[in-house]
């Protein structure tokens, strides 16, 4: 089966500096696919080159077997993206945002009128729907860029931190969301600073750093091969690899965040 | 109990030590640092030089304003004391004031390039922040020409009167003061009425109306303007003597008012009454300080951290239903659809996709007061313009092609920013199966749509105003309309994804496009006037009117044909310049 998000050495510099290095991921269908890494490790201009919003330097991008580059519009069909600026018009209504984007999106206008209500309803925003999107709090403009993405019934659906601002009740709500989509069928690349999050949700992650994808695996792979790591002298410096099954924060923090935990002599001592 | 007790103040062990002047010095140094980096940054992006080049050329047209402004002052101060009218000063400096406000409000406040409220996080004494309020901004284009115009209205008077020198300055100096601390009172509270887009939107279109009635009276009682008119509507006795009764009534008000406390004042030093001299202006400092406070009163509530943030206000918490949390979502909308599952008719066409922007574009010309405005303004001045030719039998040749070029001068610059309102929204432009071909068309479309119904409706009231003009100058005129929109869409479409210009809704500024865009449509719509006149002279000359429409026809089949080809290599340009349009639109405020 083809993978439904497939990169080839994908790389992008800007002005000498490499923020993506011939990454190669491979995403199946139906995978919840959790993509983490640091701050400015390159998550977020990996995303928007696979969404058609950047431009590699190098590299192939394909979706569902097809080409970005070559296919883009065959392609835009089946993705649903949450953006890093959420992609919002400040001065439509969310009702008009959501007709728009479902027009653009080559909905036929009875069903656009249907799944918009529906959406917004099930967002929690029918009540405001009448209300200018520049109105809206950050958590509300989240909602509806996620109702906009999925307004077509994409079968990729790539997300930018999307509970960032999100209440705990509709991000619930989103969740289950997110979880039918994947047992109809639907791929999911996710990106969050909120490992908890990544770690229910997903059955598969990477991780990036300086540009490079790092770990790549299923939760279960990536557990082992963290743990088959554990230097075997560690006990003997009260490193103790924890019992029982690692956390994602575990996993990540030995991937990439290891080597400032090992130095406590770099901590602020001028901190009160 | 008496464990409990403590010292009112117990010394705290390791407390900081207390701030000092030098780290204020260094706050207020650090700021200057920031906003020189900000705007040198800024300037330093791919396109900066442009932009310099572009506000360069405002400046320079600024600065020719300001010249004849402060060489207008000073020989009026001249004058007013060397022919003994000393109380005409209060006149000039009324004046001034006025005119300080009006480009407040024409041109706006100059904005900081950065939100000065994100200071208060910082350790900062309470008066520090007014004063950085105070002085950070101060130098506006109103502000400068209130101020110089004041020195030069002192020196004026001292030319007249060397005598008064010491006097002039002082009088005049507490005026500019008090005029730049009045600007800052008024617009730091009128931003906290204004910190929620309803009360925005209502002020603008009060701002908007008073500026079409400026131009309204302009038109009706500028002697300029009434040279051929049947003076219907120039100033008659009656209505002067309505304004005189008008100033005579308000007069008591007036007087004790900084403009004319300025002028009482130097009427007293002329006649040697130091004390009615140091009381006018003392109280004319009054006025400074009592502007001072209430605007410290205003960034006081800031310092301590009022928020006046849009969604402060209103937003109720969303309800979602016990059942959709219960049971989870299977909307109909998050239903996937396999591609080759889509019906044909699911298929986005050209018509509908055009559609569907052009609806979106013209919901978001509605919303905008200053889009608004600049497509309504010209109609109006037009009407009024029209009006002048009331009593003639038909308008004179050039009415019509005037009238359309002046509607093209509001319709075009608009061609040369088309994202610019779209904020983060142009991600979906790249994002949507589209072409970027298509959107950019029906954009377009809205220019043309606009600058048709805009040129029809002049058609028709000059028609009906001033009579028709004759049919080969109307078809001509027309023709080369679209000849002349044709080459500004090209030019247009080009800036707009190679230089576009975020334009903030929140804020009140009308600049439509960046200085650079501007200018542009300005040039390309003056060479195609010039283009014009050179046919119709030609065609005069060689006694060849017949030869003027065809002639305008084949202007517009250059123009629009040009159009035509270039729109064909818009999503290559489109895919080559989406990160400028990323970056500048996507851009935090």
């Amino acid at each position: 089966m083809l993978p439904a998000i497939a990169t080839h050495a994908l790389t992008r510099s800007f002005d000498g500096f490499t923020a993506v290095d011939h990454i190669d991921l491979a995403v199946e269908p139906g995978q919840f696919f959790g993509f983490l890494g640091p701050n400015g490790a390159g998550k977020s201009t990996t995303i928007k080159m696979l969404t058609g919003l950047l431009a590699p330097s190098s590299g192939s991008v394909q979706i569902l077997g097809q080409d970005l580059f070559y296919n883009p519009i065959e392609v835009k069909r089946q993705i649903g993206v949450v953006p890093e600026g959420m992609a919002l018009f400040a001065r439509l209504t969310a009702l008009e945002y959501l007709r728009f984007v479902g027009r653009m999106y080559g909905l036929d206008k009875a069903t656009t009128e249907q799944r918009a209500a529906e959406l917004l309803e099930f967002m929690g925003l029918a009540d405001q729907a009448r209300k200018l999107i520049a109105d809206y709090s950050h958590g509300m403009g989240k909602k509806l860029a996620l109702a906009a993405a999925v307004i077509h019934g994409p079968r990729v659906l790539f997300l930018d931190e999307p509970f960032e601002g999100v209440d705990a009740i509709a991000a619930g709500t989103l969740k289950a969301m997110l979880q039918g989509m994947i047992a109809r069928g639907a791929t999911i690349f996710l990106t969050s600073h909120v490992l908890e999050i990544v770690e229910r949700l997903c059955s598969h992650v990477a991780i990036i750093n300086h540009g490079q994808i790092v770990a790549h695996g299923s939760l279960e792979e990536l557990r082992a091969g963290v743990q088959a790591c554990w230097p075997p002298d560690a006990a003997a410096r009260e490193e103790n690899p924890p019992q029982g099954n690692l956390t994602l924060e575990q996993i990540f923090l030995k991937v990439v965040g290891g080597e400032a935990a090992a130095h406590p002599e770099q901590e602020l001592t001028w901190l009160s | 109990m008496a464990e409990l007790e403590t010292p009112a103040q117990p010394p705290r062990q390791g407390s900081a030590p207390a701030w000092t002047s030098a780290q204020t010095r260094t706050q207020f140094t650090a700021i200057a640092w920031l906003r020189w980096r900000i705007t040198a940054n800024s300037l330093a992006r791919r396109g900066g030089a442009g932009e310099l080049a572009g506000r360069a050329s405002t400046a320079m047209i600024f600065f020719l304003f300001l010249f004849l402004c402060v060489l207008g002052a000073g020989l009026v101060g001249f004058l007013c004391v060397s022919q003994g009218h000393m109380e005409r000063i209060a006149w000039l400096l009324w004046g001034i004031f006025l005119l300080c406000q009006l480009l407040n409000i024409q041109l706006g406040q100059r904005a900081t390039n950065f939100d000065p409220v994100q200071l208060i996080r910082f350790p900062m004494r309470e008066s520090n922040y007014v004063a950085i309020r105070l002085f950070f901004g101060i130098l506006t284009p109103a502000n400068v020409t209130g101020t110089l115009m004041a020195l030069a209205a002192a020196l004026g008077v001292v030319a007249a009167a060397p005598a008064l020198w010491l006097q002039a300055l002082i009088a005049l100096g507490a005026f500019a003061a008090t005029n730049v601390l009045f600007s800052r009172m008024l617009f730091a509270w009128v931003d906290r009425w204004l910190s929620t887009r309803r009360s925005r939107e209502l002020f603008t279109s009060f701002i908007l109306a008073i500026s079409l009635a400026v131009q309204w009276a302009n038109f009706t009682f500028n002697p300029a303007y009434n040279h051929h008119s049947t003076h219907a509507y120039s100033l008659s006795p009656q209505h002067l003597a309505w304004i005189t009764h008008l100033l005579r009534s308000s007069a008591p008000v007036l007087a004790v008012l900084p403009p004319e406390l300025a002028g009482s004042s130097l009427s007293a030093a002329r006649l040697g009454h130091t004390l009615g001299f140091a009381g006018d202006t003392l109280a004319d400092c009054a006025y400074g300080a009592l502007f001072l406070l209430v605007f410290a009163l205003r960034m006081r509530r800031e310092f301590r951290g009022e928020n006046l943030s849009e969604t402060a206000f209103g937003v109720r918490p969303a309800k979602i239903s016990p059942a959709k949390l219960r049971g989870g979502p299977t909307p109909a909308a998050t239903q996937t659809l396999p591609s080759a599952a889509l019906p044909a008719a699911a298929r986005l066409r050209l018509l509908e996709l055009v559609t569907t922007v052009l609806q979106k574009e013209i919901l978001y010309a509605r919303r905008n007061m200053g889009v608004l405005y600049g497509l309504l303004m010209p109609i109006f001045l037009v009407v009024i313009f029209a009006s002048k030719f009331a009593s003639v039998a038909q308008s004179p040749v050039w009415v019509f092609p005037a009238a359309v070029a002046y509607i093209l001068l509001a319709v075009c610059p608009l061609s040369y920013n088309i994202f610019g309102l779209d904020g983060t929204g142009v991600q979906i432009f790249f994002l949507a199966p589209v072409r970027m071909r298509d959107v950019i068309l029906a954009k377009n479309l809205l220019s043309v749509l606009t600058a048709a119904i805009e040129v029809i409706l002049i058609f028709f009231l000059i028609a009906a105003m001033a009579g028709a003009p004759s049919p080969e100058i109307a078809l001509a005129t027309l023709l080369w309309a679209a000849g002349t929109l044709g080459v500004n869409l090209i030019l247009g479409n080009q800036r707009s994804l190679a230089s576009p210009w975020r334009i903030d809704p929140q804020r009140l500024a009308r600049r439509q496009t960046s200085p650079l865009s501007a200018l542009l449509s300005l040039a390309v719509l003056a060479v195609c006037a010039g283009l014009a006149v050179l046919l119709y002279a030609g065609c005069l000359w060689l006694h060849a009117m017949w030869a003027l429409a065809p002639a305008s026809a084949l202007f517009a089949a250059a123009g629009m044909g040009a159009y035509a080809q270039t729109l064909r290599s818009m999503d290559g340009l489109a895919l080559q310049h989406r990160e400028e349009l990323m970056q500048e639109l996507c851009k935090l405020s």
